[in-house]
């Protein structure tokens, strides 16, 4: 068959690879003599043979978005001209000349036989029949010709038979056309119509019939008597024809030789979600997703085996339908994701790919009547968790004891109460979509708005996506994606990173703000501040008087066009655009501390253009019928544009202006503005090659060029290879019915982390902001020098996988192993201090993430009661190998008010990336102890006991490691390791009737928690509100605890006190779903209505006392900083109700 | 053949339209908007941008914003630690308890040696624009002394120095020097001083004073030659600017708290040298001034203080209670609420000179005040110190203390009797003491203390002695004199050892 596919799609035949007998050998290729045709086509073989090629061509139409519809026919005209020529070579010359191709078994055609032919722009109908008059029934398919015995020959042999009818439903009750059905052991069979319905003629000696059908498991049944055999068919837990997408085009599971996973359409909207990021937590092995916060519209930390680098950005790139850098839709407009993980699979995204690749696949049309879905849920949201405060009652006991001057406001305020309220979530979706053979369309547009559980907060989203794509030409197909989004974020301050002494987010105003103070001076007008300690506004201050508007407008186009130029070769164009505009105002009002009497407003924007224009050749051949060839190659250019502008003003003339008259106020802040542009150019090319399906072979490289990189290093490449060898394709495992696959895979490869910044190499002064005589003038400063070496960081990468199915693919397992070494890191290397500049990056360094990952699903129960599992699991161990100078690298991550706390996480060779440094605390002194020396630690009894473990150092003074009797800065070692153990997803769907259930748990497992929060509050040091945990603090007559005194004279210290196992299992979803009966919405023609309850989050099982250990402060964007948390906006728990209606 | 030769052509031409359309390989960066320093200098107007940068990089966070102000208040006999809840880094410092990964220490090296690229960088620029010297060496003279400042900073603080003086394209060609012996660091600065006194012009445009004129590079080579103990040079200094304060522009202001209210300070003749800042406005650090709030209570009422450097009771006592000074310098009640009552960390009296007149900025942060770092009061003080050290006190030098006191009498306008003019005929030690007990006085809280401790070797006294106001148990004269030599320099650089003693 020589159809071609457009996506770098192997497909040399149609195979159902659990019918292995009657339909494998019934496919063959027309003029190929060593082909096996023992089996006859009869008349009925010819129908299935059509049938099942207009199923599969609509199968794989489906996903690859190949307009199925052709415009060649019967009727198209051939001129022919031989004489004395075999049979043989007319349709041969035909075949040349035309887009035809012929299918027939030798046995049956003789065509051997000579003839002469001349004919003149006649329809084929006619030469053909010229040639083999009645003998030959000439069927015209698409650019198939299907030559078989005509009815004459075959009647006599059907006289004696016996009929057996019966209908082929899914497991919905759906007909499914097209599935074939073969009598066991013979050629006799058909396909099923569009009812699923299908007759069929039996032999006398006809016994078993076999059922089958592309992406199920194959069904063989009895006949013995039965006249009316009707039959549901099971999909296949992972289809081997599944398609799945890689870089640059598709390819059949089964010729995968990387490691990827695929997560589809229903697992992402499975509830709602504010992104397609999040919907992927837990779905995918080895990709761990977190909640930076539970923010409305806030960010998630994406990492794909781990993360390979420490200073840039270890985030995964984005691809969608194609274009590099693409805007992410939102979820229900998404088809497949696929993360491509091993380097065989990433290398074809070269400086880009070091931290995995996913690639988004959207919503096509597909040939048919249109299809008309509404979808809409509403959910209903609360905190997942308070954390126990002193009352005020508590917390004027307790500050008396360090502040006994301190004078109590009298009042009873419970924060969080102040804080949280009941949030929710609705969601709508409306698409079409349909398709005729020329075009197929979907649209959709949607409606996200989420009202966040802490008051003020919200965040909204309207999307509308267009996709349309085309047969321009009978060899020029055309698409067009266009889609825009905007996406509003009314935010209350949250996450304080760098903010002063008298800035405070909600969350932490929340917890630490007097709760013997209410929100009014006693006067009931004036706001309250903290009365003592740092001057922070109340909670009810902080979401009230301050405004923080995010809008984010989205708009991308992208469009491709794919042109056959020869059978097998295609060149494909994409050329995509987008623009992100997002702009931010925020105004403190005069009436907050930060704002005092005058209101700070500004507003800021930022434009980020980027467009991509992906050119690539694919070809697609087979030698000799074993030897598959797939080549792909091609270049691209990109080019990126940032602009940002802001302003800003203070001292307005009311509040009433928020930040929408900066002219109103009378101090201009000082302007800024900012261009950062980039262009990258690439070659990039793949071999795949495939013997017997059995050995499959990649490789695959990219040579990029990039503005970003080094005088001296403008272009890098990137190669990787992969073997793949498919055991369950030998003829010792052919019979092994329980294996029904194995397939073992292998790939190494190297692949790049661009991470430097635009102009980063350049030598640079930059602007100084300096005051002379009370004006700004124009000043510069020496800034950065000159570095032409700098370059990418590259990870090598191996990777070792298993995939197996068994029992008919009803049970599936991936197995891999994996190991990245990133070498040539970039690091700001300290240069000498006095030279004026402090570091320079440079590609010092060297980490490794090596781990195990496991996918396991099944079919467990597949009766009336159906049970699927998907279960993934997957374990990363990441360390620091070396280090500039092999020197440790300390560095703060604290939130900016809580100013004793120094450096509190470390990068050291040989330990975890971002481990915990600090002191081991010991409890608290008793009297009578010995008091530890050392300058700002106590050294009284109820004070904190810290160990002394370094100090003392040789004649060189080196440090020794021993103690030194005295306790500081040297006391300090690793106290915590922030990276699970493992983590995991486990999904179950449970079907009875008209009923499912589906269960999602998600978690990991042996990753430490740094929690600034709770060192904040039970610290005891500052006159805060603490967590009940200091109703045990030491007292002179409650000596026996760890909880120490409260004090005036005790500085926040990280330390062992502050670990906390984050381990979590977490019920993450959980849906109950009803589909109406069909019967009944027949009467209204409406083809399916489910209704559906579900609970997210509602059951987390963890030691970690803080709101949430699924938490990630400073997360964003970071690797060094992981498993922090401070005052995060907490995730929520919802309910939700929902409705998905198709018409 | 025809009909494939015009398939394949067709065939080329899709794919070049179709790619060649958006192709192209030009990867050079163009960066708007940021400077190459290639080919900058064209004018004097550049090396001017240039010599702002100095400006610029001593209003730091880490130096005249914060902390290196801090650093040098919390090591004296002055100012102790209010709030024990602080960040540790400060507690060392108050404490002698410094070690050197101390984080102060480590950004005020960093910054100072930010400052001197400036310095370095615009002279380097002036030079390369070929003028003559009447044109240029004035910008030169600026530079130079920005570079002598810092260097003057640096030397009292961390002893023998890095030591560079050029514009330093690759930090690599300076990563195995040694340090330049104190001795010799002095030398380079008075020679910039001298340049900058030669090439200076009397006045700064619009009589600034946030830039030197050749008044202020005297002054600091008075400072300098006091430091040094060379006292006749340092009274030969002194004497100039006396001399030439009408040239100058130099006078006391008649009101002592007229120096501390931003609104009216940074107009004052008296100030010599100061560092601006301008009120509200910061960008990352820069323009960040934090002293109200590092001096004031916690909570500062309606503003934001944090108690941190705050005098032990022993220094407010010791200042006699008929001082206008000791009104101007202390705040004792806050809101009507006595200090004593104050349920802050420090039931003390505060510091109040940075923080009772902020200007612009009712938070305490990015205030209006600019740092005086040399004023005409201190002049007149080295000056009289130097005359007690070279010939013991006589009528010239007790005039200049009095020229201070009398202005000290001036009690917004009230003229007091407190404190009286100098006694006469004092002995040589009576006198000199006599003197630094003054600057102590009408200096406080403006970071002069420490250095005169350090350049008297009084820190045994003060901190051991029976009258210590600050008593300090583990003060070490062999090793407190100096602060450490960062660790991140020395890892980087090990030829900067040894590390300063006792570290």
């Amino acid at each position: 068959m020589r159809e071609h596919f457009s996506s770098g799609l192997w497909i040399t035949e149609i195979s159902c690879e659990n019918n292995q007998q009657p339909i494998i050998n019934l496919i063959y290729k027309s003029m190929k003599k060593n082909y096996d045709c023992s089996s006859l086509p009869d008349f009925s073989w010819q129908k299935l043979l059509l049938t099942m090629k207009i199923s599969t061509l609509l199968f794989f139409c489906g996903i690859t978005n190949l307009i199925a519809g052709t415009t060649y026919s019967q009727n198209t005209k051939i001129s022919l001209n031989m004489k004395d020529a075999s049979i043989e070579s007319v349709l041969n010359k035909i075949e040349e000349e035309s887009e035809f191709y012929f299918l027939f078994n030798q046995k049956l055609i003789d065509v051997e036989r000579k003839v002469d032919i001349a004919a003149h722009k006649e329809p084929i109908k006619n030469v053909l029949h010229e040639i083999f008059g009645d003998e030959v029934k000439i069927v015209v398919y698409d650019r198939q010709i299907i030559l078989t015995k005509s009815d004459k020959s075959a009647t006599a042999a059907a006289m004696q038979q016996q009929t057996i009818t019966g209908k082929v439903t899914d497991e919905k009750g759906e007909p499914i056309p097209g599935v074939s059905v073969i009598i066991k052991g013979k050629t006799n069979g058909t396909v099923t119509d569009v009812n699923g319905n299908y007759t069929l003629e039996l032999p006398a000696d006809a016994k078993i019939l076999v059922f089958s059908y592309i992406g199920t498991i194959s069904q063989e049944v009895v006949i013995a008597s039965q006249t009316i055999i009707n039959i549901t068919l099971i999909e296949a837990a992972v289809g081997l024809n599944e398609v799945i997408v890689v870089g640059y085009g598709t390819v059949r599971k089964s010729d995968l030789t990387g490691s990827v996973s695929s997560v589809k359409s229903a697992q992402l909207v499975a509830f709602p979600t504010s992104g397609a990021v999040q919907a992927l937590q837990g779905r995918a092995a080895g990709v761990q997703i977190t909640a930076n916060n539970g923010d409305p519209g806030g960010s998630l930390n994406v990492r794909v085996r781990g993360g390979t680098s420490i200073n840039a950005s270890s985030d995964p790139l984005y691809v969608v339908d194609g274009f590099i850098g693409g805007i992410i839709p939102q979820p229900e407009d998404i088809e497949s994701l696929e993360v491509l993980k091993d380097a065989s699979a990433t290398a074809i995204y070269g400086s880009r790919a070091s931290n995995g690749v996913i690639l988004i696949t959207t919503k096509k049309g597909s040939k048919g009547k249109a299809v008309i879905e509404y979808n809409s849920s509403y959910s209903s949201q609360s905190e997942i968790n308070r954390i126990d405060m002193l009352n005020g009652a508590q917390y004027t006991e307790m500050t008396k004891e360090a502040f006994p001057l301190y004078v109590s406001a009298g009042q009873e305020t419970d924060w969080q109460d102040e804080i949280f309220r009941k949030g929710g979530i609705q969601t709508h979706q409306l698409s079409i979509s349909g398709g005729t053979d020329l075009v197929n369309y979907y649209m959709s547009g949607s409606f996200f708005d989420q009202k966040g559980i802490i008051l003020g907060s919200s965040f909204n989203r309207y999307s509308v996506t267009s996709n349309i794509n085309m047969n321009a030409t009978e060899r020029l197909k055309i698409g067009v994606n266009i889609f825009g989004q905007r996406s509003t974020t009314g935010g209350v301050n949250t996450q304080e990173i760098s903010g002063g002494a008298n800035e405070a987010g909600v969350v932490g105003s929340a917890l630490r703000f007097m709760p013997d103070q209410g929100i009014y001076k006693a006067d009931g007008i004036t706001y309250a501040t903290a009365a003592m300690g740092d001057p922070i506004d109340n909670p009810y201050v902080i979401i009230n008087e301050n405004t923080n508007n995010t809008v984010n407008d989205r708009l991308q186009g992208n469009f491709s066009a794919e042109y056959n130029l020869a059978k097998g070769l295609s060149f494909r164009t994409i050329l995509g655009v987008s623009t992100t505009n997002i702009r931010n105002g925020r105004y403190a009002s005069s009436l907050t501390v930060a704002g005092k009497d005058k209101g700070i407003s500004s507003i800021g924007a930022n434009k980020n253009t980027n467009v991509a224009s992906e050119n690539y050749l694919t070809y697609n051949t087979t030698f000799a019928t074993v030897h598959k060839f797939g080549l792909m190659g091609g270049y691209s250019h990109s080019s990126y544009r940032n602009e940002s502008w802001f302003a800003g003003s203070n001292t307005q003339i009311t509040d009433a202006f928020s930040y929408w008259n900066l002219g109103g106020g009378s101090i201009t802040a000082i302007p800024a503005s900012g261009l950062v542009e980039g262009q990258q150019t690439s070659f990039f090319g793949r071999l795949n090659y495939g013997y017997s399906d059995k050995y499959l072979f990649t490789f695959t490289s990219r040579y990029d060029g990039s503005s970003n990189f080094s005088k001296n290093h403008k272009w890098a490449f990137f190669p990787s290879g992969a073997l793949a060898w498919n055991m369950k394709n030998e003829g010792f495992l052919k019979d092994v019915s329980a294996i029904s696959q194995l397939k073992w895979r292998v790939s190494y490869g190297v692949v790049g982390n661009q991470a430097i910044a635009p102009f980063q190499t350049l030598a640079r002064l930059t602007n100084a902001y300096s005051i002379v005589n009370g004006l700004v003038v124009n000043a510069v400063r020496p800034f950065s020098v000159v570095n032409d070496d700098l370059k990418w960081e590259s990870t090598a990468q191996i990777d070792v996988g298993a995939d197996f199915g068994f029992f008919n693919n009803r049970l599936n397992l991936t197995a891999d192993y994996y190991k990245m070494i990133t070498s040539d890191l970039l690091f700001p290397v300290p240069l000498p201090n006095y030279s004026g500049y402090q570091t320079q990056t440079k590609n010092i360094g060297k980490i490794e993430n090596k781990g195990f990952e496991l996918t396991l699903s099944g079919k467990i129960l597949t009766r009336e009661l159906k049970w699927n599992i998907d279960f993934n699991i997957a374990s990363n161990r990441k360390k620091v190998l070396e280090l500039p100078g092999h020197k440790d690298i300390l560095y703060k991550s604290s939130p900016g008010h809580l100013v004793s706390l120094g450096n509190s996480q470390i990068l050291r060779e040989g330990e975890p990336v971002g481990s915990f440094y600090g002191y081991i605390y010991d409890g608290v002194y008793q009297t009578g102890d010995t008091f530890l020396p050392g300058s700002g630690f106590e050294q009284v009894a109820g004070g904190e006991k810290y160990r002394d473990i370094n100090g003392k150092k040789d004649a060189n003074g080196v440090l020794t490691g021993e103690p030194d009797g005295l306790l500081n800065a040297d006391d300090q070692t690793i106290v915590g390791n922030p990276l699970p153990k493992f983590f995991y997803g486990f999904n179950n769907e449970l079907s009875w009737k008209d009923f499912d259930l589906s269960i999602f748990i998600q978690g990991t497992q042996g990753n430490e928690i740094l929690s600034y929060t709770l060192l904040e509050l039970e610290t005891l040091g500052k006159p805060i509100n603490s967590t009940t945990n200091a109703l045990d603090r030491w007292t002179p007559t409650n000596t026996n605890t760890n909880v120490p005194k409260k004090t005036a004279a005790r500085s926040e210290r990280v330390s062992s006190r502050w670990i906390y196992d984050g381990s979590y299992m977490r019920l993450k979803n959980i849906v109950l779903g009803y589909n109406m009966p069909k019967q009944f919405l027949q009467k209204f023609k409406i083809q399916k209505v489910r209704l559906y309850v579900s609970a997210q989050n509602i059951l987390t099982i963890t030691k970690y006392p803080g709101f949430d250990p699924e938490v990630n402060y400073r997360g964003a964007g970071s690797t060094l900083n992981q498993g922090l948390d401070y005052a995060s906006y907490p995730n929520a728990k919802s309910f939700t109700v929902g409705l998905n209606i198709g018409l | 053949m025809k009909k494939i030769m015009k398939k394949i052509i067709i065939n080329l031409l899709a794919i070049v339209l179709m790619s060649g359309l958006w192709g192209c390989t030009k990867l050079d960066e163009n960066p708007v908007g940021l400077l190459d320093p290639d080919g900058f200098f064209k004018t004097k107007k550049d090396v001017q941008a240039a010599v702002y940068g100095i400006n610029g990089a001593l209003a730091h966070e880490s130096l005249f914003g914060r902390a290196y102000l801090t650093t040098l208040m919390l090591r004296d006999d002055m100012s102790d630690i209010g709030n024990r809840s602080t960040a540790l880094d400060r507690i060392n410092v108050n404490d002698f308890a410094v070690n050197s990964t101390n984080g102060l220490i480590n950004q005020i090296w960093t910054q100072f040696y930010v400052v001197i690229s400036c310095a370095n960088n615009a002279e380097a620029g002036a030079k390369s624009l070929g003028l003559a010297d009447s044109e240029i060496n004035p910008l030169i003279a600026e530079a130079r002394f920005g570079r002598a400042f810092s260097y003057f900073h640096l030397v009292r603080v961390f002893g023998d120095l890095s030591y560079i003086d050029f514009a330093v394209a690759d930090p690599e060609s300076v990563k195995t020097i040694s340090r330049t012996k104190e001795a010799d660091v002095y030398k380079s600065i008075i020679a910039d001083l001298e340049f900058a006194k030669q090439w200076l012009p009397d006045k700064q445009t619009s009589d600034s004073r946030t830039r030197p004129s050749k008044g202020t590079a005297a002054s600091y080579l008075a400072s300098v030659y006091l430091t040094l103990k060379d006292y006749p040079k340092a009274y030969t200094e002194a004497k100039y600017v006396i001399d030439n304060k009408a040239l100058f522009g130099y006078e006391l202001a008649p009101d002592y708290q007229n120096l501390y209210n931003a609104a009216t300070a940074n107009v004052l003749k008296e100030t010599i040298y100061a560092i601006d800042f301008l009120g509200v406005q910061n960008q990352f650090s820069y323009n960040d001034d934090l002293m109200a709030t590092m001096t004031a209570a916690q909570p500062w009422f309606n503003k934001s203080g944090f108690d941190v450097i705050v005098p032990s009771l022993k220094v407010y006592e010791s200042f006699n209670t008929l001082d206008y000074r000791k009104k101007v310098s202390f705040d004792t009640v806050y809101a009507g609420v006595y200090y004593t009552n104050w349920v802050a960390f420090a039931k003390r009296p505060h510091i109040a000179k940075w923080s009772r007149f902020p200007g612009n900025n009712t938070n305490g942060r990015y205030t209006d005040h600019n740092y005086p770092d040399m004023r005409y009061a201190e002049v007149l003080l080295i000056a009289a110190e130097a005359i007690g050290e070279n010939t013991g006190s006589n009528t010239e030098a007790e005039g200049y203390v009095n020229q201070v006191r009398a202005r000290a009498r001036n009690a917004a306008g009230v003229m007091g009797t407190y404190p009286a003019d100098v006694p006469g005929g004092l002995d040589k030690t009576s006198f000199i003491n006599l003197v630094l007990e003054e600057r102590r006085i009408e200096l406080a809280f403006e970071w002069k203390r420490w250095f005169d401790i350090k350049r008297r070797n009084l820190g045994d006294a003060v901190f051991k002695g029976a009258n210590s106001l600050e008593p300090h148990a583990n003060f070490d004269a062999s090793r407190d004199y100096l602060f450490p030599i960062p660790k991140t320099e020395l890892d980087v650089n090990p030829n900067l050892g040894p590390q300063n003693t006792g570290y």
